[in-house]
């Protein structure tokens, strides 16, 4: 037998093996097994916590001792915790968090190969511009000068709204903040990020339900699911690690769960129930099962008396929905639905859970609202175990919306009224009057002079037609010339075709990604095109805020790789070009003249949003939770002893109040059975107190330990004076507010967080205790209703089911009905879909350039129902042309499956490199091409915008595949 | 279903017939446990015998009739979890892999222990003492009739019998086959025989060594084998002269008798006929070896085994004509090692005759001149031919009259 | 005395592939050599179902019996690993292995194939724990750590467990007894229990 080689030198105790036997030990097998997956492999000691045992890793490929470094994995909005293992500056390996509530030591394939972005092999290694075709590398200066002074030159002649600023959800907290502070700086609401076009219809739609659009409990609180019914969701493949929590569920409380989805997902495969719906019909599909709850009297009737408003409006919709009428929309058979009905009314609470199978829609805004309608009906909100489980997309998606990354909002959904610059000018200490001179004003169609500032910006599913639309048809005065696509991948976005015309039309453009992406090489330019390297999140620290709305810290793993710098660095650079850095960074420290210091800047946001409760989370508390997450019940996320103690992971926001107010953070939203102290609410009274005579507010009902025994409005200083609360104000609160606006100073603009501090104090929400509306009257469609897709195959609903007339918004004109008029579906007679793989994140550049995850997947690929695939003669692995109705085409590998239903389509959306059948691979920089590269389904990809926020549709639209 | 493979193996070298059949238990009647396994075969299992184990193969459930998708529970497929996993174990499941490297689908293939018994066990055992048997058989021939020798007058004149170009293509083939053969026995015995004595470290430096001298030696043997059969495939016909060559023994076991014979007499043609035939086989196994799992013979062979209906004849089932990758590696293998060592019997036996077996048969080879009286002795009919030749040859030339 | 084994739980394996790209990162696994992989049976149809495969380490191992130059050896805990210095590259491994584990660097061509590759359960090899060249020729030595393989460890679902097998079976155990039914383990009837392949 072979024996183990030595060279007899006496090295630290090793234990050859981890048998209790064993003599050389260091750690027994109990110590040994708690440090391990075993642990938590258990069902029971999923629930325990308790530290774990990591010996020091021994020197094996390095020299010198070995670091541990947090950080937060940058793929998803789990947030999983990544640890880093690090020797000389060299990451050279990862361990299992098993301290995370949230991964408890899990990964998924991005996950588990984090540590390639070490290696950052395809990396963008330095700043190039393209110069007659030919990439040329230049100097971080160069290249900021030339950027700027054209950008100058721009905003002279065409005003600062023609240069767009598309923004990330990878930025951490501080870079989205001072992004959207930039923009702001720089005088343009044309700044945006992929939030748009991922759950904007999500925040829209559940925000205008009940008054925050989040999230509203967290992974770990499904373990208290009685039921799970996850609609538009592949979490399997897109959320892996939150399997491990539903999955949990499912095992230990026999939770029943229900996906449905057009596609028979990974995540179908471990489901009880399997609801197969034709693909935009989630409005119909979800009435469908309503209409068993009603017909049988299962919904929660004192739930709906005391905190729901207009459930009776949505009856008389649901009405029309009989099983036979929901059938014929969506293909789905009565019996099932009145299976699922019975199954959501017998385990309550159930919790429901969508992704962006709900949201990219036309009606997306109309779907989520329908979700949340059903939670209401079902009185499954505010309580543990229940809720909407929205998962995010990016991993700091949540956090980039919350900041307000988007043309419609200032950071904290403040808005873009006078009073939100108001607030804002006075969070940073700015000259109001400087602010409004930065932007442009026009004349209106009234003849009134309008300022900008006020005026929503162009979102980031249409900066295409920003270039192209004719500018006399636009609210702004010129066209786009100028495109900053800041870690942003256009891949993601559909109607590449027209994408290619817009970037080739414009004057320049600037990329600003740790990898080239599909931007460095769509289009034909030869000249005008920028590259510049940025940090990813493991070369630089920061706040992110998780899906669950807990906030992480993530520690610097790495310096930044070759030339490429983090985010907050490059805004400083521009910010100096531009000459208005003291201003930007007025309240905030710098580490050098360019370098803004991100706890100062986590500081300035803390002090900004009231609105959320973004002020609570201090970076030290965050840091501090960061060190003790063992300390964390792994299902209530609260900690238990430590010095966390009380508090819940990451602070869930709304954390009210200041840091020094300790406020634990709000686990699960409009939770009536914890004091607001304790991280209770109240559904919030955003909407008036009452309307066409109903009382607004809620019914007899209120949080615990609330000294008002009713609901009640959001609280302003008058109100507090009519309470005779105002004496529990400190001179230093009597004084800010005060200096706000007296009296009329509300908890939103507050800037001493007095009024929250003493609302609280007295049990009582700060935003009132109000009911949730199911009918959102300022929207299209107050009552949510289906309506067929744009391009549709049953031509015969379209009368019964139309879209909307064509409308007007973001600045720009948006089609419906004159699409949807015309009739495509004899050309284009299969519905094309598109969705997730688990390998690859968004566009994929990051991760089809990360070895270890390209391996996996080397392939685009359309999945073909059988059926069809026999009738067009096609044959599994054949090459084949899907082509879209609006012209675009890709050919791709033909993957022939059952998995999506006849007359189906599916595209994963993470390729891309090939154009309509060409290879661009020669178009990178020479070493920065990804190891995968394909054809992008979102070229074949069609228009259609969501009514409300302008998501974009990728889910419902029409194809034709031919052999290729 | 291995085992029906190897009884197919056995079918064809009987030698092995003993060991294997003994471990097959017999069929017992399973209408009791409604088709599941019984006590007997827990039992025979346990008494390490091999248990017939279709009535678990068959017994995969039918994923495709599962529960239609918008039925309780559909999604949980129409074959019981137990049902899955056999169709798991028997290879009979629809598989895709994460990746793609050669024989990835396949989740578990459980030939391999047959394969690596037949390989450690029969085949050593048996394989080496044939050889064995092979080389005494002759030493005892040797000593009964000793050295074959010239019985007439030699007349000192000599004959053409091989071109250098014949030559060549034999001792091509001669040369590599013996390399090939040692290295496949070092292969083989190495672990059991060289390992014990110089070590690993010493054997796996050899092994890695005779890997690549088998790999690479195989192309000069397999070109030799060409050659040799386009040269000699028509000298190799049978033909009436052989049955009575045949009659007589080739003359081999009593002196002085000496069937007229060709080119080649019927003894020499088995020669040829065997080396041909399992020399092709081995190399094509060997491909098959060398590009592992692109070259799939064996289901192909069964199949037409099959349709001959061999097995039937011999009271045997169909052989398996559909076969997981690493079982055609594995019968490649088995194939590979059976014919080398047959057709090495007959190599020695060869090498025996044509060098110190009989009196100047090694020329025929070596210079490619032979002793003329030998040439009458042994290959009567060709001398007889070959002097014709000359004499027109003589005549045409006109030697000048004195 | 402690045997460590692999269970993977198909009612938990989503195949999200975590397992695959944890072992290429802790082991520094090149393109094309996987020591691990998920496959996926009936896939995208009811009864859909996924299994992390890669080196079982059987108690009986057949590449341990098949071995020509005899390279592999067992560990008290049961781990079976080899060494890439006797390795000849012949393949045999493969064709004996019931779970397809062993892996080698361009195979095919003229039976030119690189030293065999597999799974080591984090293990590491003969040569020195922690040297340099044990860490190239098999990767990291967690166990030597007292650590636990990276793909069980970073299981997204926690399917994939890996460890003393008594513990590896206590807890699937909990989990068949909390869903009221149950997979079997996959493959341990053919890596643990029978010595006949039958």
């Amino acid at each position: 037998m072979l024996r183990k080689k030595t060279n007899g030198v006496a090295r630290r105790p090793q234990r050859t093996g981890f048998h209790p036997t064993s003599t050389d030990t260091t750690v027994d097998r109990r110590t040994f097994l708690r440090g391990s997956g075993l642990a938590i492999g258990g069902l029971a000691a999923l629930s325990a916590t308790g530290g774990t045992v990591t010996p020091a890793k021994a020197a094996n490929i390095s020299l010198g001792a070995i670091e541990t470094v947090k950080s937060v994995c940058t793929h998803c909005s789990v947030g999983c915790t990544v640890v880093a293992e690090r020797t000389n500056g060299v990451w050279i390996g990862q361990e299992p968090a098993w301290d995370s509530p949230f991964n408890l030591g899990a990964h998924c394939a991005k996950g588990a190969s984090v540590r390639e972005h070490a290696h950052g092999e395809r990396r963008l290694k330095y700043p190039m511009k393209k110069v007659n075709g030919e990439w040329v590398r230049l100097s971080w200066e160069q290249a900021i000068d030339e950027i700027g002074d054209q950008m100058l030159n721009i905003r002279d002649e065409s005003g600062p709204d023609s240069v767009y600023w598309l923004g990330s959800a990878k930025h951490s907290n501080e870079q989205a903040y001072l992004f959207r502070k930039f923009a702001a700086y720089w005088g343009t609401n044309n700044v945006d990020h992929q939030a748009r076009i991922c759950h904007s219809t999500t925040v829209a739609g559940v925000a205008n339900t009940w008054g925050y659009g989040a999230m509203t409990n967290s992974f770990n609180d499904i373990h208290n699911s009685q039921a799970i019914f996850m609609i538009g969701s592949n979490a399997a493949e897109a959320h892996p690690v939150s399997l491990q929590h539903i999955l949990k569920a499912k095992e230990q409380n026999n939770a029943p769960v229900i996906v449905c989805d057009p596609r028979f997902t990974r995540t179908a495969a471990h489901a009880d129930e399997y609801v197969r719906f034709r693909p935009g019909t989630d409005v119909a599909l979800v009435w469908g099962i309503l209409w068993h709850v009603f017909e049988n009297g299962w919904e929660d009737k004192e739930f709906i008396r005391t905190r729901v408003w207009g459930m009776d409006q949505i009856q008389e919709e649901v009405a029309r929905w009989t099983p036979e009428e929901t059938e014929r929309v969506t293909g789905v058979p009565g019996s099932q639905l009145r299976r699922v009905a019975h199954t959501l009314a017998n385990n309550r609470p159930g919790t429901v859970i969508w992704c962006m199978g709900g949201t990219q829609h036309t009606t997306g805004n109309n779907n989520t609202r329908a979700y949340c309608v059903l939670q209401l009906a079902l009185g499954n909100m505010g309580t543990s175990g229940g809720g909407t489980n929205i998962f995010r997309g990016h991993d700091n998606v949540q956090g980039a919306t919350d900041l307000g990354v988007l043309s419609h909002t200032l950071p904290g959904y403040y808005g873009l009224s006078g009073g939100a610059w108001a607030h804002w000018a006075r969070v940073w200490g700015e000259d109001l009057d400087w602010l409004k001179g930065q932007f442009q004003t026009v004349t209106a169609a009234d003849g009134k002079e309008k300022n900008l500032m006020n005026l929503k910006g162009i979102p980031v599913s249409r900066w295409i037609d920003g270039i192209l639309e004719e500018a006399d048809n636009m609210d702004q005065p010129n066209n786009v010339r100028a495109m900053v696509l800041w870690g942003h991948a256009p891949n993601s976005q559909t109607r590449m075709t027209e994408m290619k015309t817009a970037m080739e039309k414009l004057d320049m453009l600037v990329v600003i990604d740790p990898y080239p992406t599909v931007s460095a090489v769509l289009h034909d330019r030869t000249d005008g095109v920028y590259l510049l390297p940025a940090s990813t999140q493991f070369e630089t620290y920061g706040s992110i805020t998780a899906s669950n709305r807990s906030f992480q810290w993530r520690d610097q793993v790495v310096e930044p790789l070759f030339e490429s710098l983090p985010d907050h660095v490059i805004i400083g650079k521009f910010a100096n070009k531009f000459g208005f850095a003291d201003r930007l960074f007025r309240n905030i420290e710098m580490d050098d003249h360019e370098t803004p210091n991100v706890e100062s800047t986590t500081r300035e946001l803390n002090s900004g949003l009231w609105t959320i409760g973004y002020t609570g989370q201090s970076p030290e508390r965050i840091k501090l939770h960061m060190a003790n997450q063992h300390t964390f019940d792994r299902t209530t996320l609260r900690a238990n002893g430590g010095p966390c103690d009380g508090d819940y992971y990451g602070m869930p926001w709304p954390c009210w109040g200041t840091p020094e107010m300790r406020h634990p953070g709000t686990p699960n939203l409009y939770d009536m059975s914890k004091s607001v102290a304790e991280g209770g609410l109240t559904f919030r009274a955003r909407f008036g107190v009452e309307r066409d005579g109903d009382n607004l507010l809620a019914e007899g009902v209120y949080s615990v330990g609330s000294e008002i025994k009713d609901g009640y409005p959001e609280f302003t200083m008058q109100m507090l004076m009519d309470l005779g609360w105002d004496g529990d104000l400190t001179a230093e609160e009597r004084a800010a507010i005060d200096a706000v606006a007296g009296p009329k100073t509300n908890w939103k603009t507050d800037l001493s967080g007095g009024i929250q501090r003493v609302a609280i104090k007295h049990g009582c929400a700060p935003f009132g205790n109000a009911k949730a509306r199911a009918v959102v009257w300022t929207f299209p469609d107050p009552v949510p209703l289906h309506r067929e897709p744009l391009y549709t195959t049953r031509r015969d609903l379209v009368e019964d089911y139309p879209t909307y007339p064509d409308r007007h918004d973001y600045r720009l004109p948006t089609l419906y009905a004159s699409i949807q008029e015309k009739d495509f579906s004899q050309d284009y007679p299969i519905i094309l879909t598109s969705g997730r793989l688990v390998e690859y994140e968004g566009g994929g550049d990051e991760t089809r350039s990360n070895p270890w995850l390209a391996e996996l997947q080397q392939d685009m690929f359309v999945e073909i129902n059988t059926r069809d695939a026999n009738n067009l003669g096609i044959r599994d692995g054949a090459q084949v042309w899907v082509e879209g109705p609006e012209g675009g085409k890709v050919k791709v590998m033909a993957m022939v499956t059952e998995r999506v239903g006849a007359g189906v389509a599916f595209m994963p959306f993470h390729f891309g490199g090939h154009f309509q059948g060409e290879d661009q691979r020669s178009k990178y920089p020479d070493g920065a091409d990804p190891y995968v590269l394909g054809e992008s389904t979102n070229t074949a990809q069609t228009y259609g915008y969501d009514s409300v926020t302008q998501m974009q549709e990728t889910k419902a639209t029409l194809c034709k595949i031919s052999a290729a | 279903m291995l085992t029906r493979f190897f009884a197919a193996l056995l079918l064809i070298l009987p030698l092995l017939a003993a060991p294997a059949s003994a471990q097959q238990a017999p069929a017992s009647d399973r209408s009791s446990t409604g088709g599941a396994q019984t006590l007997e075969d827990i039992l025979a299992r346990q008494a390490g015998q091999s248990v017939e184990s279709d009535f678990r193969r068959e017994a995969i459930g039918n994923p495709g009739g599962g529960a239609g998708l918008s039925s309780q529970l559909g999604t949980l497929g129409g074959a019981s979890d137990a049902e899955m996993f056999r169709a798991l174990r028997y290879n009979a499941a629809d598989i895709i892999a994460s990746n793609n490297g050669p024989a990835a689908d396949v989740l578990i293939q459980d030939t391999g222990m047959f394969w690596l018994t037949f390989r450690s066990g029969p085949l050593k055992t048996w394989g080496g003492l044939f050889l064995l048997f092979t080389i005494g058989a002759i030493a005892v021939f040797w000593l009964l009739r000793g050295k074959i020798r010239i019985d007439g007058e030699k007349t000192g004149r000599t004959i053409l019998r091989f071109n250098s170009l014949e030559r060549f293509a034999h001792w091509t083939m001669a040369l590599s086959f013996i390399l090939l053969g040692i290295t496949g026995l070092v292969s083989l015995f190495g672990r059991l025989y060289i390992i014990p004595v110089f070590g690993k470290e010493a054997f796996a430096t050899l092994a890695l060594y005779s890997k690549w001298v088998h790999n690479n030696v195989a192309w000069a043997f397999m070109l030799g084998l060409i050659m040799a059969f386009v040269f000699w495939v028509v000298h190799n016909i049978p033909n009436r002269a052989d049955l009575y060559w045949m009659s007589k023994g080739g003359g081999l076991f009593s002196k002085g008798v000496h069937p007229p014979a060709k080119k080649f007499n019927a003894g020499q043609k088995v020669i040829f006929w065997s080396t041909i035939l399992m020399g092709a086989s081995i190399s094509l196994t060997g491909l098959a070896l060398l590009f592992p799992f692109e070259i799939n013979l064996f289901a192909k062979t069964f199949g037409m085994i099959n349709a001959v209906g061999l097995p039937g004849l011999v009271g045997m089932e169909a052989l398996p004509t559909i076969l997981a990758p690493h079982t055609e590696m594995q019968l490649a293998q088995a194939w590979h090692a059976i014919m080398a060592f047959v057709l090495m019997a007959i190599i020695i036996a060869h090498i025996y005759l044509g060098s110190v077996g009989m009196e100047g048969a090694y020329d025929a080879m070596g210079s490619g001149e032979v002793e003329e009286q030998w040439a009458k002795e042994h290959h009567s009919i060709w001398y007889a031919e070959e002097k014709a030749k000359q004499a027109e040859q003589g005549a045409n030339s006109g030697v000048p009259a004195e | 005395m402690a045997r460590v084994k692999f269970l993977c739980d198909a009612e938990r394996c989503i195949e999200c592939n975590a397992c695959v790209t944890a072992c290429k990162n802790e082991h520094e696994i090149p393109w094309g050599i996987n020591r691990r992989r998920v496959v996926t049976i009936n896939d995208g149809t009811p009864g859909e179902r996924s299994i992390s495969v890669a080196c079982m380490h059987c108690s009986d191992a057949p590449c341990m019996a098949v071995c020509p130059v005899d390279c592999f050896y067992q560990t008290d805990d049961g781990i079976v690993l080899h060494s890439k210095d006797l390795c000849i590259g012949c393949g045999y491994c493969f064709y004996a292995c019931p779970f397809g584990a062993p892996q080698y660097p361009q195979a095919g061509n003229f039976g030119s194939r690189g030293k065999m590759d597999k799974c080591t359960f984090c293990a590491g090899g003969p040569e020195e724990t922690h040297s340099n060249a044990e860490f190239s020729k098999y990767g990291r030595n967690r166990i030597a750590e007292g650590r636990l393989p990276l793909c069980a460890e970073m299981c997204s679902t926690k399917a994939l467990l890996a460890g003393d097998g008594d513990t590896v079976s206590d807890i699937y155990r909990e989990r068949v007894v909390a869903r009221g039914f149950g997979t079997g383990a996959w493959g341990w009837g053919t890596a643990y229990e029978q010595k006949g392949g039958n």
